[in-house]
C-alpha cells in the first residue's frame, strides 16, 4: 500500500511540474538578446536622459532670466515698495498719522484751545528712478486742510553733488529738518518759529570729506518766519527769493572712537529782499509750544511788513552717544520792517533771537540718533515685552528786539497784547510701541514777558500735550 | 537779479552733472547670441582705431542674447547705444514699438545696413552617422534635430525660413506641403533653446541630436574651436540669404552723447580692417576682395531671400507671430 501511494505522488508530481516550471520562467520573448541591439537602446536611453537635463538646464535658464527682471515686492516697518530686481528702479508707499491732543492746564488760554486734532496725515509716495532720481510727494490733509507738503525731485549725481528742485525743507533750521516722525517732542521749540517750514526753489547739496562735512546751497521763493509756502499759495508773492547756505560737520563720522562719532555741529544762513505791502506783510505770528499765538506785528490796513532786508543765522549742533543725546541750536533773525500809521512811515530793522537746548535719554538703553529710532523690543503682552521708553527735557526761549514795541500806537507791535519774550521748559515721554508706532506726552510751561495791558505780563501758559504716532 | 542768480544755479547745476554723466565714453552693443566672438575681436580693432582717429578712449560693453528678446529689452529700456541684431524685423520692432530709431534707419548704412551676410547650414557628427545629405533627411523618422526657438530667436527664424524655402522648391512643393514637412521637421526637435549659442551647446557640448541646423559662422566655431574633427558641415542645396543688420539706437545716443562714436562704430564695420575680422569669424564679408581672398571658407549656394516671404513683416505675422504657423506644428 505504501509504495503504491507513493507512486501515485510521484505521478502526480510529475504531472504537475511542467505547469510549475512554466509559470516560473519569465516571458522574455519580445527581449533581443543582440548586443548591438543592446547596445543601441543604451544610447538611445543615454540620449533621452541627456535631453531631458538640458531642458532642464533651458527651463532654469528661462527662470533665472525671469528672475532677473521679476520687480521685488517689500512690505515691512519702513513701508511698501515695488522695486527693480537691480534696484534702480523702485517706488514707496509711506505713511505718517498723528492724532494729537492739547488740554492747557492754566485758566488763561480758551477752552476752545483744548482739542484733540488730526495733527499730521500724510501718505507718503516716494521712490527712485533709474538708480540717481529720488522723487518724493507728500500731502497732509491734517488739520482740516488739503495740502502738498512735500513735492520735490533730487538728482543723486554723486553723493557729493545732489541737484534737489521743488518743495521741500531750506536747508537751515535743525530740529526743522528733523522729520515730523522723528522729532522727540510733540512740538518743535520756539526757534523753529524763526527758520523756514516749507519752501520752493533749487539747492545744490552733498557729502564732501569721506561724509564729514555736508553743505547745501539753494535758492527759494522766500517764506516768512516758520511758515511754509503754502501759506500763500505757493507762490513767490514778494517778487524776491530767498537764498539760503548751510555748512555741517561730523568731524568724528568715521572716528574709531565711537564717543566722537555722535557729533555735529554747523551754521546756517538766508538771505533775503522781501517788499511786503500792509495786505501781504511777509511776516509772522510766532506760536508757543501749545500752539497758541503769543506774537505778532500790528496787522490791519495799517500792519507793520516786511521791507527790505531778511537775514537769518543759524548756528546748530547735537551729540549723541549711547542712549544720550543733546541737541541745540540758536537763531538769530533779523527783518526790515516798514509801518504806514496815517502820515507816518516809521522803518527799521528788528533782530529776533531764540536758542534752545534738549535733552534725550533711551531709559531702556536704545541708541539715541538724529534721524529716527529702533526700539530692541516691541510692545507684547504674550511676551512680556514692553518697546522702547524715552525721557526728553529742554529749555527753550525766543526774544523779541525791543524796538518792536517802542512808538506808542506808532509801534510795530502792540506790547499790551504781544509778548517780547517767551521762555520755556518741557519734560516729555515717548513709548515705542515698536518701529512704527509711538505714544508721546509732553508738559511744557512756557513763561512770558509782556503781552498784557498796561506792561503787564501774559500768565504762563501750561499745556498737556499727547500724541498716538503710526509712521511708516 | 534774482532771475539771473537762479539761472546760473541751474546752469551749473546742468553742466556739472552733464559733465559728470560724460566723464567716460562707453558703447553698449545689445546684439544676438552667437556674436560674441566676432564682436570681442571687432571691439579691440574699434577701440585702436577711435584712439588713433580721435585720441579718445572708448569702452564698448557687450550684451548678447536671443534677437528677438534682446529686441524687446531695448524696447524696455536697455539701454542700447547700437543693436547689431539677427534680422531686420527686430530692429524694425525697436523702431515702431519702442520708437527709439527713425522707420527708415535701413536705409542709412551701405548694403542694408547690412556689414556682413551669413546662411543657414547643417552641422552633423564626424562621420554623418545618419547620412544627412539635405533638409529632406531631416524629417525622417528616427533622426534628433536640434534647431533653437524662432520666437526668441533670430536664427531659428532663419533655419525655419530655409527649411521651409526648401520643401518649396520641391517637385509638387506648396504652402501645405511645406507646412508639413516644418510639422514632421520639428516633431524631431527634442529640446528648444532660446538661441542660436544654446543650441550650439546643447549638441556640440552636452552631445544631443543629429544634426544642428545652425548659422554658418557657429558651424565653423563648433567645428575649429569645441570640437575639432568631431564635425563635419553639410551645405544644403537650398538655403537663405541671412543679412544681420545694425543700427544706432537715437534716443539712446542723444540722450547720452554718444552718436559720433556709436554712429563711427558701425561704419568702420565697412572697412577693410573689419571685414577682415568678420571673414576670419566665418561671416561672409561684403567687401569683394576680403571675399574673394576667403572664397574657399563659403561654398557656393543656392540663396533664397527673405522676399520670397514677402518680407519680413509678413513672414513674422504668417509663421511667427502669437498663433501663427508655428504655434499651429509646434505644442512643446
Amino acid at each position: 500500500m505504501r509504495v503504491s501511494q507513493g507512486l501515485v505522488a510521484i505521478a502526480v508530481a510529475a504531472a504537475l511540474l511542467p505547469f510549475s516550471y512554466a509559470k516560473a520562467e519569465p516571458d522574455n520573448t519580445n527581449e533581443s538578446n543582440d548586443p548591438a541591439e543592446l547596445k543601441q537602446e543604451i544610447q538611445d536611453l543615454a540620449q533621452r536622459l541627456k535631453v531631458l537635463e538640458r531642458k532642464l538646464e533651458v527651463q532654469q535658464e528661462a527662470a533665472q532670466a525671469a528672475a532677473a527682471e521679476t520687480p521685488v515686492v517689500k512690505a515691512g516697518p519702513k513701508g511698501f515698495s515695488l522695486q527693480s530686481k537691480d534696484g534702480a528702479n523702485v517706488i514707496k508707499l509711506r505713511g505718517l498719522f498723528q492724532i494729537d491732543d492739547r488740554y492747557f492746564l492754566d485758566n488763561t488760554t480758551p477752552a476752545s484751545a483744548s482739542t484733540a486734532i488730526l495733527r499730521r496725515v500724510r501718505p507718503i509716495l516716494e521712490g527712485t528712478v533709474n538708480d540717481i532720481y529720488d522723487f518724493r510727494l507728500m500731502p497732509d490733509f491734517g488739520g482740516g486742510k488739503a495740502i502738498i507738503v512735500d513735492a520735490y525731485v533730487a538728482a543723486r549725481f554723486k553723493p557729493s553733488f545732489v541737484v534737489t528742485a521743488g518743495k521741500f525743507k531750506p536747508p537751515v533750521g535743525l530740529e526743522r529738518l528733523q522729520s515730523g516722525a522723528d522729532i522727540r517732542f510733540v512740538e518743535r521749540g520756539l526757534p523753529t518759529d524763526l527758520v523756514p517750514n516749507r519752501d520752493i526753489g533749487v539747492q545744490i547739496s552733498g557729502d564732501v570729506f569721506s561724509g564729514h562735512v555736508n553743505y547745501a546751497l539753494g535758492y527759494f521763493n522766500g517764506v516768512a518766519d516758520g511758515t511754509s509756502s503754502d501759506n500763500i499759495g505757493d507762490v513767490d508773492s514778494d517778487g524776491d527769493g530767498d537764498a539760503a547756505a548751510r555748512l555741517f560737520f561730523q568731524p568724528g563720522a568715521t572716528a574709531d572712537n565711537f564717543a566722537w562719532r555722535g557729533l555735529g555741529f554747523g551754521v546756517a544762513a538766508t538771505y533775503a529782499h522781501t517788499d511786503g505791502t500792509a495786505t501781504n506783510t511777509g511776516l509772522a505770528a510766532l506760536k508757543t509750544p501749545g500752539q497758541v499765538n503769543f506774537f505778532n506785528y500790528r496787522t490791519g490796513t495799517t500792519a507793520t511788513f516786511a521791507d527790505g532786508t531778511r537775514t537769518r543765522l543759524v548756528p546748530q549742533f547735537f551729540y549723541y552717544y549711547g542712549r544720550y543725546g543733546i541737541l541745540g541750536e540758536y537763531v538769530e533773525s533779523s527783518q526790515d520792517v516798514t509801518r504806514v500809521n496815517g502820515a507816518l512811515t516809521r522803518s527799521g530793522r528788528l533782530k529776533n533771537d531764540a536758542w534752545q537746548v534738549a535733552f534725550h535719554w533711551f531709559v531702556t538703553g536704545e541708541e539715541e540718533t538724529f534721524k529716527g529710532y529702533t526700539p530692541s523690543s516691541s510692545f507684547s503682552l504674550a511676551e512680556r515685552t514692553w518697546g522702547a521708553l524715552e525721557l526728553v527735557a529742554r529749555y527753550h526761549q525766543l526774544t523779541i528786539d525791543r524796538e518792536a514795541f517802542v512808538g506808542g500806537a506808532n509801534s510795530f507791535a502792540d506790547p499790551d497784547t504781544q509778548a517780547s519774550k517767551a521762555s520755556a521748559w518741557g519734560l516729555g515721554l515717548n513709548w515705542y510701541l515698536n518701529q512704527n508706532v509711538k505714544f508721546a506726552l509732553d508738559y511744557d510751561r512756557t513763561r512770558f514777558v509782556g503781552g498784557a495791558a498796561g506792561g503787564g505780563d501774559r500768565n504762563d501758559e501750561e499745556v498737556l500735550l499727547s500724541r498716538v504716532q503710526l509712521s511708516f | 537779479m534774482r532771475t539771473r542768480f537762479r539761472i546760473t544755479l541751474l546752469a551749473l547745476a546742468t553742466v556739472f552733472g552733464a559733465t559728470l554723466a560724460h566723464a567716460d565714453v562707453t558703447l553698449l552693443n545689445v546684439s544676438y547670441d552667437p556674436t560674441r566672438e566676432l564682436y570681442e575681436a571687432y571691439n579691440v580693432e574699434f577701440v585702436k582705431y577711435w584712439q588713433a582717429t580721435h585720441h579718445e578712449k572708448v569702452t564698448i560693453r557687450q550684451s548678447h542674447g536671443g534677437s528677438g528678446k534682446q529686441a524687446r529689452s531695448v524696447i524696455d529700456g536697455l539701454r542700447a547705444d547700437v543693436v547689431t541684431l539677427a534680422l531686420a524685423y527686430d530692429i524694425d520692432a525697436i523702431a515702431t514699438n519702442g520708437k527709439l530709431l527713425p522707420a527708415n534707419w535701413q536705409m542709412r548704412l551701405p548694403q542694408n545696413s547690412a556689414p556682413y551676410t551669413s546662411t543657414i547650414v547643417l552641422l552633423v557628427r564626424k562621420g554623418n552617422p545618419k547620412a544627412i545629405k539635405d533638409w529632406g533627411d531631416l524629417a525622417r523618422p528616427g533622426v534628433s534635430v536640434i534647431t533653437p526657438n524662432p520666437k526668441t530667436s533670430g536664427g531659428a527664424r532663419w533655419n525655419y525660413l530655409a527649411a521651409w524655402a526648401w520643401a518649396l522648391k520641391q517637385p509638387g512643393g506648396s504652402d501645405a506641403t511645406a507646412k508639413a514637412f516644418i510639422a514632421k521637421l520639428y516633431h524631431n526637435v527634442p529640446v528648444l533653446d532660446s538661441g542660436a549659442r544654446g543650441a550650439t551647446t546643447t549638441f556640440v557640448q552636452r552631445g544631443i541630436g543629429d544634426v544642428l541646423i545652425a548659422w554658418e559662422n557657429e558651424a565653423h566655431l563648433a567645428q575649429k574651436e569645441l570640437g575639432p574633427g568631431k564635425f563635419e558641415i553639410i551645405v544644403p542645396s537650398l538655403s537663405i540669404l541671412a543679412e544681420p543688420p545694425v543700427a544706432v539706437v537715437d534716443k539712446v545716443v542723444l540722450r547720452r552723447g554718444t552718436r559720433a562714436v556709436a554712429q563711427a562704430y558701425l561704419e568702420h564695420l565697412y572697412s577693410k580692417e573689419a571685414q577682415e575680422i568678420i571673414a576670419k569669424n566665418y561671416y561672409r564679408p561684403r567687401d569683394p576682395a576680403v571675399a574673394a581672398a576667403h572664397a574657399a571658407d563659403f561654398p557656393k549656394v543656392e540663396l533664397v531671400t527673405i522676399d520670397l516671404f514677402g518680407g519680413w513683416a509678413k513672414a513674422q505675422a504668417t509663421h511667427f507671430a502669437d498663433g501663427g504657423t508655428f504655434d499651429k506644428i509646434y505644442s512643446p
